[in-house]
Protein backbone atom coordinates (compact mmCIF):
# COMPACT_ATOMS: atom_id res chain seq x y z
CA UNK A 1 0.00 0.00 0.00
CA UNK A 2 1.49 3.25 -0.74
CA UNK A 3 1.66 6.14 1.39
CA UNK A 4 -0.90 7.84 -0.21
CA UNK A 5 -3.34 4.88 -0.10
CA UNK A 6 -2.28 5.05 3.63
CA UNK A 7 -3.61 8.32 4.49
CA UNK A 8 -6.30 8.85 6.99
CA UNK A 9 -9.57 11.10 5.38
CA UNK A 10 -8.06 14.37 7.23
CA UNK A 11 -5.05 13.68 5.99
CA UNK A 12 -6.25 13.41 2.04
CA UNK A 13 -8.60 16.11 2.64
CA UNK A 14 -5.50 18.27 3.75
CA UNK A 15 -3.78 16.63 0.68
CA UNK A 16 -6.56 18.07 -2.29
CA UNK A 17 -6.86 21.46 0.14
CA UNK A 18 -4.18 23.61 -1.63
CA UNK A 19 -6.36 22.02 -5.25
CA UNK A 20 -9.22 23.03 -3.90
CA UNK A 21 -8.00 26.67 -3.60
CA UNK A 22 -6.80 26.99 -6.36
CA UNK A 23 -9.95 25.98 -8.61
CA UNK A 24 -8.91 22.61 -10.10
CA UNK A 25 -10.26 20.02 -8.40
CA UNK A 26 -13.11 18.82 -9.63
CA UNK A 27 -15.55 15.13 -9.93
CA UNK A 28 -15.60 12.82 -6.66
CA UNK A 29 -12.21 14.70 -5.08
CA UNK A 30 -14.20 18.06 -5.21
CA UNK A 31 -17.46 16.64 -4.04
CA UNK A 32 -15.33 15.02 -0.68
CA UNK A 33 -13.86 18.10 0.24
CA UNK A 34 -17.02 20.05 0.16
CA UNK A 35 -18.73 17.61 1.94
CA UNK A 36 -15.87 18.00 4.76
CA UNK A 37 -15.78 21.28 4.56
CA UNK A 38 -19.91 21.72 5.04
CA UNK A 39 -19.65 19.12 8.11
CA UNK A 40 -16.55 18.92 9.81
CA UNK A 41 -15.70 21.73 12.31
CA UNK A 42 -12.07 21.70 11.54
CA UNK A 43 -12.20 21.67 8.12
CA UNK A 44 -12.99 25.78 7.74
CA UNK A 45 -9.91 26.20 10.24
CA UNK A 46 -8.24 24.19 8.07
CA UNK A 47 -8.96 25.92 5.14
CA UNK A 48 -7.59 28.76 6.39
CA UNK A 49 -4.65 27.56 7.55
CA UNK A 50 -4.50 26.78 3.38
CA UNK A 51 -5.44 30.03 2.25
CA UNK A 52 -2.20 31.62 4.38
CA UNK A 53 0.39 28.88 2.41
CA UNK A 54 -1.52 30.42 -0.52
CA UNK A 55 -0.50 33.71 0.29
CA UNK A 56 2.49 33.15 1.63
CA UNK A 57 3.20 30.90 -1.35
CA UNK A 58 2.48 33.97 -3.94
CA UNK A 59 4.27 36.66 -2.19
CA UNK A 60 7.41 34.36 -2.34
CA UNK A 61 6.88 34.25 -5.81
CA UNK A 62 5.85 37.56 -6.55
CA UNK A 63 9.07 39.33 -4.51
CA UNK A 64 11.11 37.67 -7.66
CA UNK A 65 11.14 40.92 -10.27
CA UNK A 66 11.60 39.77 -13.43
CA UNK A 67 14.53 41.48 -15.48
CA UNK A 68 12.58 44.35 -17.20
CA UNK A 69 14.61 44.04 -20.37
CA UNK A 70 13.97 40.59 -20.74
CA UNK A 71 11.26 41.26 -23.91
CA UNK A 72 13.62 42.75 -25.95
CA UNK A 73 16.40 40.98 -25.68
CA UNK A 74 14.16 37.77 -25.88
CA UNK A 75 13.07 39.53 -29.05
CA UNK A 76 17.07 39.69 -30.38
CA UNK A 77 17.34 36.08 -29.51
CA UNK A 78 14.12 35.27 -31.72
CA UNK A 79 15.91 37.21 -34.18
CA UNK A 80 19.22 35.53 -34.18
CA UNK A 81 17.41 32.37 -33.86
CA UNK A 82 14.70 32.71 -37.17
CA UNK A 83 16.84 35.22 -38.94
CA UNK A 84 15.34 39.19 -39.41
CA UNK A 85 11.55 39.32 -39.99
CA UNK A 86 10.20 39.97 -43.18
CA UNK A 87 9.21 43.67 -43.84
CA UNK A 88 5.84 43.44 -44.77
CA UNK A 89 5.08 44.29 -48.26
CA UNK A 90 4.93 47.98 -47.67
CA UNK A 91 2.00 49.66 -50.67
CA UNK A 92 2.63 52.73 -51.91
CA UNK A 93 1.36 55.89 -50.34
CA UNK A 94 -1.01 56.73 -52.90
CA UNK A 95 -2.63 53.16 -51.88
CA UNK A 96 -2.69 53.83 -48.20
CA UNK A 97 -4.06 56.87 -48.98
CA UNK A 98 -6.77 55.53 -50.98
CA UNK A 99 -7.60 52.25 -48.94
CA UNK A 100 -8.32 54.77 -46.31
CA UNK A 101 -10.80 56.56 -48.64
CA UNK A 102 -12.41 53.48 -48.99
CA UNK A 103 -13.05 52.83 -45.55
CA UNK A 104 -15.44 55.51 -44.97
CA UNK A 105 -19.08 55.82 -46.99
CA UNK A 106 -18.64 55.33 -50.31
CA UNK A 107 -19.95 58.93 -51.48
CA UNK A 108 -17.55 60.94 -48.97
CA UNK A 109 -14.48 58.29 -50.30
CA UNK A 110 -15.02 58.75 -53.92
CA UNK A 111 -15.32 62.94 -53.38
CA UNK A 112 -12.37 63.28 -51.59
CA UNK A 113 -10.31 61.29 -54.10
CA UNK A 114 -10.70 64.19 -56.12
CA UNK A 115 -8.89 66.50 -54.48
CA UNK A 116 -6.30 63.18 -53.67
CA UNK A 117 -5.59 62.95 -57.79
CA UNK A 118 -5.98 66.43 -58.62
CA UNK A 119 -2.47 66.46 -55.77
CA UNK A 120 -1.05 63.53 -57.50
CA UNK A 121 -1.18 65.52 -60.93
CA UNK A 122 -0.13 68.60 -59.88
CA UNK A 123 2.90 67.29 -57.73
CA UNK A 124 4.05 64.68 -60.97
CA UNK A 125 4.31 62.17 -58.93
CA UNK A 126 7.46 59.94 -58.57
CA UNK A 127 7.89 57.35 -55.65
CA UNK A 128 11.55 57.45 -55.07
CA UNK A 129 12.60 54.24 -54.70
CA UNK A 130 9.90 52.08 -54.99
CA UNK A 131 9.41 49.27 -56.56
CA UNK A 132 6.11 47.07 -57.25
CA UNK A 133 3.94 50.23 -57.24
CA UNK A 134 0.64 49.19 -57.30
CA UNK A 135 -0.46 51.84 -60.31
CA UNK A 136 1.51 54.56 -61.74
CA UNK A 137 -0.20 58.05 -61.81
CA UNK A 138 0.31 59.79 -64.76
CA UNK A 139 3.12 62.59 -64.34
CA UNK A 140 2.69 65.86 -66.04
CA UNK A 141 -0.95 67.54 -67.04
CA UNK A 142 0.93 67.76 -70.77
CA UNK A 143 2.14 64.03 -71.10
CA UNK A 144 -2.08 63.20 -69.91
CA UNK A 145 -3.32 65.51 -72.47
CA UNK A 146 -1.78 63.29 -75.55
CA UNK A 147 -3.01 59.62 -74.31
CA UNK A 148 -6.13 57.99 -75.20
CA UNK A 149 -8.08 57.59 -72.26
CA UNK A 150 -11.72 56.14 -71.30
CA UNK A 151 -13.97 57.59 -68.28
CA UNK A 152 -14.59 54.54 -65.59
CA UNK A 153 -16.86 54.90 -62.68
CA UNK A 154 -15.89 52.37 -60.13
CA UNK A 155 -18.13 50.78 -57.63
CA UNK A 156 -18.79 51.82 -54.42
CA UNK A 157 -17.74 48.62 -53.14
CA UNK A 158 -14.68 47.95 -54.92
CA UNK A 159 -11.48 47.06 -52.80
CA UNK A 160 -9.07 49.72 -53.70
CA UNK A 161 -6.35 46.23 -53.82
CA UNK A 162 -8.07 45.12 -56.82
CA UNK A 163 -8.53 47.79 -58.73
CA UNK A 164 -4.53 48.73 -57.59
CA UNK A 165 -3.57 45.34 -59.07
CA UNK A 166 -5.29 45.24 -62.65
CA UNK A 167 -3.93 48.94 -63.07
CA UNK A 168 -0.67 47.57 -62.61
CA UNK A 169 -1.02 44.16 -64.63
CA UNK A 170 -2.71 46.60 -67.64
CA UNK A 171 -0.36 49.39 -67.81
CA UNK A 172 -2.97 52.09 -66.95
CA UNK A 173 -3.07 55.00 -65.41
CA UNK A 174 -5.41 57.21 -63.51
CA UNK A 175 -5.24 60.15 -65.28
CA UNK A 176 -8.13 62.59 -63.11
CA UNK A 177 -11.32 62.26 -61.44
CA UNK A 178 -13.39 61.89 -59.85
CA UNK A 179 -16.18 63.92 -61.10
CA UNK A 180 -19.09 64.88 -59.16
CA UNK A 181 -20.81 61.41 -60.04
CA UNK A 182 -17.44 59.51 -59.51
CA UNK A 183 -16.26 58.95 -62.86
CA UNK A 184 -12.63 58.60 -63.37
CA UNK A 185 -10.26 59.72 -66.26
CA UNK A 186 -7.70 56.22 -66.95
CA UNK A 187 -5.05 57.01 -69.58
CA UNK A 188 -5.57 53.95 -71.78
CA UNK A 189 -1.53 52.97 -73.56
CA UNK A 190 -3.31 51.95 -76.77
CA UNK A 191 -1.31 52.06 -80.05
CA UNK A 192 -4.63 51.47 -82.43
CA UNK A 193 -8.64 51.64 -82.22
CA UNK A 194 -8.65 48.00 -81.72
CA UNK A 195 -6.21 47.82 -78.56
CA UNK A 196 -8.33 50.80 -77.11
CA UNK A 197 -11.35 49.07 -77.33
CA UNK A 198 -9.66 45.51 -76.12
CA UNK A 199 -8.79 47.22 -73.01
CA UNK A 200 -12.06 49.05 -72.40
CA UNK A 201 -13.75 45.81 -73.06
CA UNK A 202 -11.45 44.43 -70.40
CA UNK A 203 -11.98 47.11 -67.72
CA UNK A 204 -15.72 46.67 -68.40
CA UNK A 205 -15.61 42.62 -67.38
CA UNK A 206 -14.04 43.57 -64.19
CA UNK A 207 -16.44 42.93 -61.39
CA UNK A 208 -15.50 46.54 -59.57
CA UNK A 209 -16.15 48.75 -62.98
CA UNK A 210 -19.68 49.84 -62.70
CA UNK A 211 -19.75 52.10 -66.11
CA UNK A 212 -17.13 52.73 -68.64
CA UNK A 213 -17.18 55.28 -71.35
CA UNK A 214 -15.47 55.70 -74.53
CA UNK A 215 -12.95 58.60 -74.03
CA UNK A 216 -10.32 59.92 -76.63
CA UNK A 217 -9.32 57.04 -78.63
CA UNK A 218 -5.68 56.64 -80.21
CA UNK A 219 -5.22 58.88 -83.33
CA UNK A 220 -4.31 55.86 -85.66
CA UNK A 221 -8.75 55.84 -85.18
CA UNK A 222 -10.43 52.09 -85.25
CA UNK B 1 -11.24 25.92 -20.86
CA UNK B 2 -11.65 29.46 -20.33
CA UNK B 3 -11.40 31.82 -23.32
CA UNK B 4 -7.46 33.29 -22.33
CA UNK B 5 -6.58 29.71 -22.54
CA UNK B 6 -8.49 29.69 -25.86
CA UNK B 7 -6.46 32.43 -26.99
CA UNK B 8 -3.25 31.01 -25.76
CA UNK B 9 -3.88 27.90 -27.85
CA UNK B 10 -4.41 30.69 -30.99
CA UNK B 11 -1.32 31.95 -30.13
CA UNK B 12 0.51 28.75 -30.38
CA UNK B 13 -1.30 27.89 -33.83
CA UNK B 14 0.05 31.28 -35.26
CA UNK B 15 3.57 30.53 -34.07
CA UNK B 16 3.55 27.41 -35.41
CA UNK B 17 2.81 29.77 -38.96
CA UNK B 18 5.58 31.78 -37.92
CA UNK B 19 4.17 34.58 -36.24
CA UNK B 20 6.88 36.03 -33.95
CA UNK B 21 3.99 38.76 -32.95
CA UNK B 22 2.81 35.87 -31.21
CA UNK B 23 5.36 34.43 -29.78
CA UNK B 24 5.83 37.97 -28.24
CA UNK B 25 2.29 37.79 -26.83
CA UNK B 26 3.01 34.57 -25.28
CA UNK B 27 5.96 36.07 -23.59
CA UNK B 28 4.75 38.91 -21.88
CA UNK B 29 1.72 36.36 -20.92
CA UNK B 30 3.49 33.83 -19.35
CA UNK B 31 7.39 35.20 -18.83
CA UNK B 32 7.00 36.28 -15.88
CA UNK B 33 5.56 33.39 -13.68
CA UNK B 34 8.27 31.08 -15.84
CA UNK B 35 10.85 33.33 -14.72
CA UNK B 36 9.98 32.67 -11.41
CA UNK B 37 9.42 29.40 -11.31
CA UNK B 38 12.57 28.91 -12.63
CA UNK B 39 13.86 30.93 -10.36
CA UNK B 40 12.85 28.65 -7.00
CA UNK B 41 14.16 26.05 -9.31
CA UNK B 42 17.57 27.08 -9.54
CA UNK B 43 18.03 29.28 -7.17
CA UNK B 44 19.71 31.78 -9.46
CA UNK B 45 18.22 34.67 -11.13
CA UNK B 46 20.90 34.79 -13.80
CA UNK B 47 20.06 30.79 -14.71
CA UNK B 48 16.65 31.77 -14.58
CA UNK B 49 17.37 34.44 -16.96
CA UNK B 50 18.80 32.34 -19.56
CA UNK B 51 16.33 29.45 -19.25
CA UNK B 52 13.00 31.51 -19.58
CA UNK B 53 14.65 32.96 -22.55
CA UNK B 54 15.46 29.48 -23.83
CA UNK B 55 12.18 27.92 -22.85
CA UNK B 56 10.37 30.94 -25.34
CA UNK B 57 12.63 30.11 -28.22
CA UNK B 58 11.63 26.34 -27.51
CA UNK B 59 8.24 27.25 -27.82
CA UNK B 60 9.20 29.10 -31.45
CA UNK B 61 10.74 25.66 -32.10
CA UNK B 62 7.99 23.10 -31.04
CA UNK B 63 4.67 25.28 -31.56
CA UNK B 64 4.10 23.21 -35.18
CA UNK B 65 4.21 19.84 -32.48
CA UNK B 66 1.95 21.52 -29.78
CA UNK B 67 -1.05 18.86 -29.92
CA UNK B 68 -2.93 21.20 -27.16
CA UNK B 69 -3.45 17.71 -25.01
CA UNK B 70 -2.04 20.35 -21.68
CA UNK B 71 -2.51 23.83 -21.56
CA UNK B 72 -0.12 26.12 -23.13
CA UNK B 73 1.19 27.46 -19.28
CA UNK B 74 1.75 23.80 -17.83
CA UNK B 75 3.69 22.62 -21.25
CA UNK B 76 5.44 26.11 -20.66
CA UNK B 77 6.57 25.05 -17.05
CA UNK B 78 7.10 21.44 -18.12
CA UNK B 79 10.00 22.92 -20.72
CA UNK B 80 11.12 25.19 -18.00
CA UNK B 81 11.52 22.64 -15.62
CA UNK B 82 13.48 20.08 -18.53
CA UNK B 83 15.98 23.26 -18.82
CA UNK B 84 16.10 23.79 -15.12
CA UNK B 85 17.29 20.25 -14.44
CA UNK B 86 19.71 19.93 -17.18
CA UNK B 87 21.02 23.16 -16.15
CA UNK B 88 21.26 22.07 -12.82
CA UNK B 89 23.13 18.82 -13.91
CA UNK B 90 25.55 20.53 -15.69
CA UNK B 91 26.19 23.22 -12.71
CA UNK B 92 28.99 22.08 -11.15
CA UNK B 93 29.44 24.97 -8.56
CA UNK B 94 27.71 25.49 -5.18
CA UNK B 95 26.11 28.19 -5.03
CA UNK B 96 23.47 26.19 -4.33
CA UNK B 97 23.92 25.22 -1.32
CA UNK B 98 25.03 28.57 -0.37
CA UNK B 99 21.79 29.76 -1.38
CA UNK B 100 19.88 26.86 0.85
CA UNK B 101 22.23 27.73 3.38
CA UNK B 102 21.05 31.86 3.48
CA UNK B 103 17.20 30.17 3.75
CA UNK B 104 18.23 29.05 6.81
CA UNK B 105 17.46 31.47 10.18
CA UNK B 106 20.37 32.51 11.46
CA UNK B 107 20.90 30.44 14.11
CA UNK B 108 22.07 32.54 16.62
CA UNK B 109 18.24 33.39 17.41
CA UNK B 110 15.64 30.47 18.77
CA UNK B 111 12.72 29.62 17.48
CA UNK B 112 11.26 31.91 20.02
CA UNK B 113 12.88 34.87 19.23
CA UNK B 114 12.66 34.33 15.20
CA UNK B 115 8.65 34.05 16.03
CA UNK B 116 8.52 37.58 17.75
CA UNK B 117 10.44 39.46 14.98
CA UNK B 118 7.81 38.44 12.22
CA UNK B 119 4.44 37.32 11.98
CA UNK B 120 3.05 34.70 10.53
CA UNK B 121 2.27 34.90 7.23
CA UNK B 122 6.07 35.88 7.16
CA UNK B 123 7.49 33.53 8.94
CA UNK B 124 4.86 30.56 6.70
CA UNK B 125 6.60 32.30 3.40
CA UNK B 126 10.16 31.87 5.33
CA UNK B 127 9.39 27.99 5.89
CA UNK B 128 7.51 27.54 2.42
CA UNK B 129 11.22 29.16 1.32
CA UNK B 130 12.94 25.97 3.40
CA UNK B 131 10.82 23.23 1.98
CA UNK B 132 12.85 20.55 0.46
CA UNK B 133 12.99 21.36 -3.80
CA UNK B 134 10.86 18.79 -4.43
CA UNK B 135 8.22 19.54 -1.95
CA UNK B 136 7.78 23.61 -2.85
CA UNK B 137 7.51 22.57 -6.14
CA UNK B 138 4.39 20.59 -5.97
CA UNK B 139 3.58 23.78 -3.37
CA UNK B 140 4.31 26.96 -5.99
CA UNK B 141 2.69 24.88 -8.72
CA UNK B 142 -0.08 24.82 -6.84
CA UNK B 143 -0.70 27.84 -5.47
CA UNK B 144 1.03 30.22 -7.65
CA UNK B 145 0.90 28.70 -11.07
CA UNK B 146 -2.86 27.22 -9.85
CA UNK B 147 -1.70 23.87 -11.42
CA UNK B 148 -3.92 20.80 -10.96
CA UNK B 149 -2.52 17.15 -9.48
CA UNK B 150 -2.83 16.16 -12.99
CA UNK B 151 -0.64 19.08 -14.61
CA UNK B 152 1.66 19.14 -11.65
CA UNK B 153 2.01 15.20 -12.64
CA UNK B 154 2.83 16.49 -16.42
CA UNK B 155 5.25 19.30 -15.26
CA UNK B 156 7.59 17.03 -13.21
CA UNK B 157 7.03 13.52 -15.13
CA UNK B 158 5.72 11.89 -11.92
CA UNK B 159 2.38 10.10 -11.29
CA UNK B 160 -0.78 11.77 -9.57
CA UNK B 161 -0.49 9.31 -6.68
CA UNK B 162 3.28 10.86 -6.07
CA UNK B 163 2.44 14.52 -6.43
CA UNK B 164 -0.56 13.94 -3.86
CA UNK B 165 2.32 12.10 -1.72
CA UNK B 166 4.83 15.31 -2.09
CA UNK B 167 1.93 17.85 -1.39
CA UNK B 168 0.91 15.64 2.35
CA UNK B 169 4.45 16.12 3.62
CA UNK B 170 5.03 19.30 1.83
CA UNK B 171 2.08 20.54 4.10
CA UNK B 172 2.94 18.49 6.78
CA UNK B 173 6.36 20.12 7.26
CA UNK B 174 4.92 23.21 6.87
CA UNK B 175 2.34 22.64 9.62
CA UNK B 176 5.48 21.76 12.39
CA UNK B 177 7.38 24.09 11.66
CA UNK B 178 4.51 26.54 12.29
CA UNK B 179 3.82 23.99 15.21
CA UNK B 180 7.74 24.47 17.00
CA UNK B 181 7.06 28.67 15.85
CA UNK B 182 4.46 28.63 18.28
CA UNK B 183 1.24 28.08 15.51
CA UNK B 184 -0.19 25.22 16.18
CA UNK B 185 -2.65 24.59 13.70
CA UNK B 186 -4.23 21.43 14.59
CA UNK B 187 -2.78 19.49 11.98
CA UNK B 188 -0.71 17.11 11.70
Amino acid sequence: MSAAEKMSRRDEMETLLPFYLNGSLEGAELEAVEEWLANDPAALAALGEAEAEFSGTAAANEAIRPPADALSRFARALEAEAGPARAPASPSWLTQALNRFMAVPATVAWAAAAALLALVVVQSFVEPGGKGNDFEIAGAEDELAKLPFALVKFKPEAKMADIAAFLDRNRLKIAGGPTADGVFRIAIPAETGDDYKKLLGLIAAQPFADAVIEGRKPASGG
Amino acid sequence: MTAAMETDRALVDRVAKGDRAAVRLLFMRHHARVYRFVVRQTGSEMMADDIANEVFLELWRQAPSFEGRSEVSTWLLGIARFKALSSLRKKKEDWIDDDDAAQVPDSADTPEVVTMKEDKGAALRRFVDALPEEHRTVIDLAYYHGQSVTEIGEVLGIPVATVKTRMFYARKKLGEALKAAGYDRGWP
